[in-house]
């Protein structure tokens, strides 16, 4: 039987995400397991008068060509796949896994090298987004293997995603409830913008980043879905203090626990981890990887636990994130590495944010009339950023 | 590159894993039950004529273009208004041009491979133990050595096309039938399972405004889901002037009107593949049943030196195993299925 919720998440990405209308190409990625969402989307598109089809993968044959195909077959790029980002007004990728660590014991050089490839096809897809050719919009159709992730049965977890996203019956319009949080998102971003330096307080954690001068971007729906932060890239020379991080720390696939990180002058100059500190330590030895590539707070409070997806993670209300390793250019931010790496901080329970001095952030919320809090008379809508663009992106560009 | 539905995704991750080890780069373009569904009941005629670029740019790029043939629900499209059907094959044609062009120049290669599914058996009448034989069997895989097997049929099928290609007028001769033309200059191609698998047929283009009076075919002509029954044509200088159906008239009568080739034959084949015999209502495995012929109206394959041209490649089969004969140049050479004097 149909779920209306995922009908109503598809009409939310194809209307509200990309703003799909006439003429226009647009793929539809997503496993086989993905069906249901894949074609409630390519309906959607078609009532909007585009052009879509769908780009359907099967996993397996990954993790056959990383375990068969030779070095050559595993950096091919088809000349189709050229040209077609070249011809994409538009993009929409599920992700949606059988089993999440299908690539588990896969070697780590073939994939490095696997990965690399496809990147250099979605560094492309990103520069065409930049210029304003292209839309992308990343979501997620909620299957056994993520909810197994979540520890959640798969209805549960199902109702957990589309509460994420506002599809469920209890919000009316969704376009109109992303249309607002985009208002009050964007108004943090603007407050944000005027402030020079953030201290965060915790358990275990007192970290001063220094933001003077960089953009804040307001993540509303657009690139992600569902959304809810206000994200910028540091100042790369000036992060100082130490932070614990609760929730594990995920890099493709593999967890480090508990880790705690002490900066100076911008760098990580120690790291702790209860597990996985060999993994931490071979990553911190990335280039660029040792300096913050984005500090940001999660807003969205229909996430309420940790669930092993960074898509979901980055946004539980109440938290922070920080990415080591590359920045945001339009955040202003000049750290290019290969690793972006999102740990999220748990700040609901006692953590504080001061912003040059004065306490803005208590306890999994911004405060009233700090800088940060959310507009109440609406004044001036900070401009909604153009180039918003998702934090997802770095850390999953090669699905993109 | 390798084209499937998801519901032959066994089979199409088998293939990846064998063009993988042969040292090609597999391309994989997997098909959703719904999608077409939709596209033809719901979309307007701006997106019924949109050529996706990505499918003309893989038609220009891949070597090899493998199309698994395999079905969920063989009617899905029965609601479907023909003019949308014929609408969205002539937006396409320019793809299916591509592909005998670049063939007919040894640029590309491609074959049609069939994969038995429950909808396939269903629409043949079996189960899917009984079709899986029946496809298997037809493919000589319960061979000792099938490479072998198909081998020697293609050096059979060789000689057959050889000597067909010396003869000028062709006339089939069964029940409501006689229609003659002329097959003189065009080239026989026989058959061996390098296009479709399994194969066994030898066909060519007819000269194309040779094709004179009726034939009745014996089995539906089934085209994009639909089953057209008890078709009979009349021609008249190479081209259909009537054409009737017990059941889907209206259809053929769209299909034939979708442009100007699509009155024409652009194709004469003879069935060869004596593992096929019961009709299953799929075309791969229909058009090559031994001691039958097929014609296609619409689209000729250039190889053969037919020059039509048509978003329509419908091929009809016709029972020759009953009260049939064929003439060569007037000569009788062909009776009741099977080619006399040690032909074929």
């Amino acid at each position: 039987m149909k779920d209306p919720r995922v009908d109503r998440l598809a009409a939310l990405v194809a209307g509200y995400s990309l703003g799909l209308g006439d003429g226009q190409a647009v793929r539809i990625d997503g496993a086989a397991c993905s069906a249901p969402l894949a074609l409630a989307l390519y309906s959607e598109a078609l009532e909007l008068g585009a052009n879509p089809y769908l780009n359907i993968s099967l996993p397996e044959l990954d993790e056959i060509l990383l375990a068969e195909g030779t070095d050559e077959q595993i950096e091919y790029l088809s000349p189709m796949s050229w040209s077609e980002v070249e011809a994409l007004d538009a993009m929409a990728t599920i992700w949606s896994d059988e089993n999440t660590r299908a690539l588990s014991r896969v070697d780590p050089v073939k994939q490095a090298g696997w990965l690399g490839t496809r990147r250099k096809l979605s560094t492309r897809r990103w520069e065409r987004i930049a210029e304003g050719k292209m839309r992308w919009c990343g979501t997620l159709f909620p299957t056994n293997a993520h909810a197994q992730d979540a520890d959640m049965s798969l209805e549960d977890y199902e109702r957990f995603v589309f509460r994420a996203c506002h599809v469920e019956e209890a919000t009316p319009d969704a376009t109109a409830w992303w249309r607002s949080t985009s208002e009050a998102l964007s108004e943090h971003a603007r407050r944000l913008g005027s402030v020079r330096e953030l201290r965060i307080l915790g358990p275990d954690t007192d970290l001063r980043v220094g933001v003077e001068g960089r953009t804040w971007i307001a993540a509303d729906g657009q690139y992600n879905m569902p959304d809810g932060e206000v994200f910028t890239s540091p100042v790369e020379t000036v992060t100082e203090g130490e932070i614990r991080f609760h929730f594990p720390a995920i890099y493709e696939g593999r967890e480090v626990e508990d880790v705690r990180l002490r900066f100076e002058g911008g760098r990580v100059v120690a790291s702790e981890a209860a597990r996985g500190g060999d993994y931490l330590d071979a990553l911190l030895g990335l280039e660029g990887a040792r300096v913050l590539g984005e500090v940001a707070f999660g807003l969205n409070y229909e996430i309420d636990r940790f669930t092993r997806n960074i898509l979901f993670d980055e946004k539980i209300g109440g938290t922070m994130h920080f990415a080591l390793g590359s920045s945001f250019e339009q955040a202003g931010g000049n750290n290019p590495s290969g690793l972006h790496w999102d740990m999220v901080c748990d700040l609901r329970a006692e953590g504080e944010v001061y912003a040059d001095g004065e306490l803005v952030w208590k306890s999994g919320s911004f405060l009233e009339a700090g800088p940060g809090a959310p507009c109440s008379t609406r004044g001036s809508r900070g401009s909604r950023t153009s180039s918003s663009a998702t934090r997802s992106m770095s850390s999953r560009a090669s699905s993109l | 590159m390798i084209e499937g539905a998801s519901v032959s995704t066994d089979f199409l991750v088998a293939l990846y894993r064998c063009v993988l080890a042969v040292g090609a780069h597999p391309v994989t373009r997997v098909g959703l039950e719904g999608v077409r569904e939709g596209l033809l009941g719901h979309g307007t005629d701006a997106q019924l004529d949109w050529l996706n670029p990505r499918s003309v740019d893989d038609i220009e790029c891949a070597d090899v273009r493998i199309q698994i043939l395999a079905d969920t629900n063989t009617r899905s499209l029965s609601a479907i208004d023909p003019t949308r059907q014929a609408r969205v094959s002539r937006s396409r044609s320019p793809i299916l041009s591509r592909v005998l062009e670049r063939s007919a120049a040894g640029e590309f290669r491609w074959v049609i491979v069939g994969y038995p599914t429950n909808a396939a058996a269903q629409e043949a009448q079996m189960s899917l133990r009984d079709y899986e034989d029946f496809v298997f069997g037809a493919a000589m895989l319960e061979r000792d050595d099938p490479v072998a097997a198909w081998r020697e049929l293609g050096t059979r099928l060789e000689r057959l096309g050889a000597w067909l290609g010396t003869v000028e007028t062709l006339r089939i001769v069964g029940p409501d039938t006689d229609l003659s033309f002329s097959v003189r200059g065009r080239t026989w191609i026989p058959c061996d399972g390098t296009f479709n698998f399994p194969d066994g047929e030898c066909f060519t283009s007819p000269v194309e405004d040779s094709v004179e009076g009726e034939i009745r075919f014996t089995y539906p002509a089934v085209f994009h889901g639909r089953a057209v029954e008890d078709v009979r044509l009349r021609f008249v200088g190479g081209e259909v002037v009537e054409a009737e159906a017990s059941k889907g008239r209206d259809f053929l009568e769209q299909m034939v009107a979708m442009d100007e080739g699509a009155r024409r034959v652009g194709e004469f084949s003879f069935g060869l593949n004596e593992a096929v015999t019961a009709f299953t209502g799929e075309i791969l495995y229909d058009e090559k049943i031994g001691g039958t012929a097929h014609l296609a109206l619409g689209e000729a394959y250039p190889e053969s030196g037919g020059v039509n041209r048509s978003a329509l490649h419908w091929d009809m089969v016709c029972d020759l195993r009953q009260e049939s004969e064929v003439y060569a140049d007037g000569e009788l050479v062909y009776r009741n299925g099977a080619f006399l004097d040690g032909r074929f």
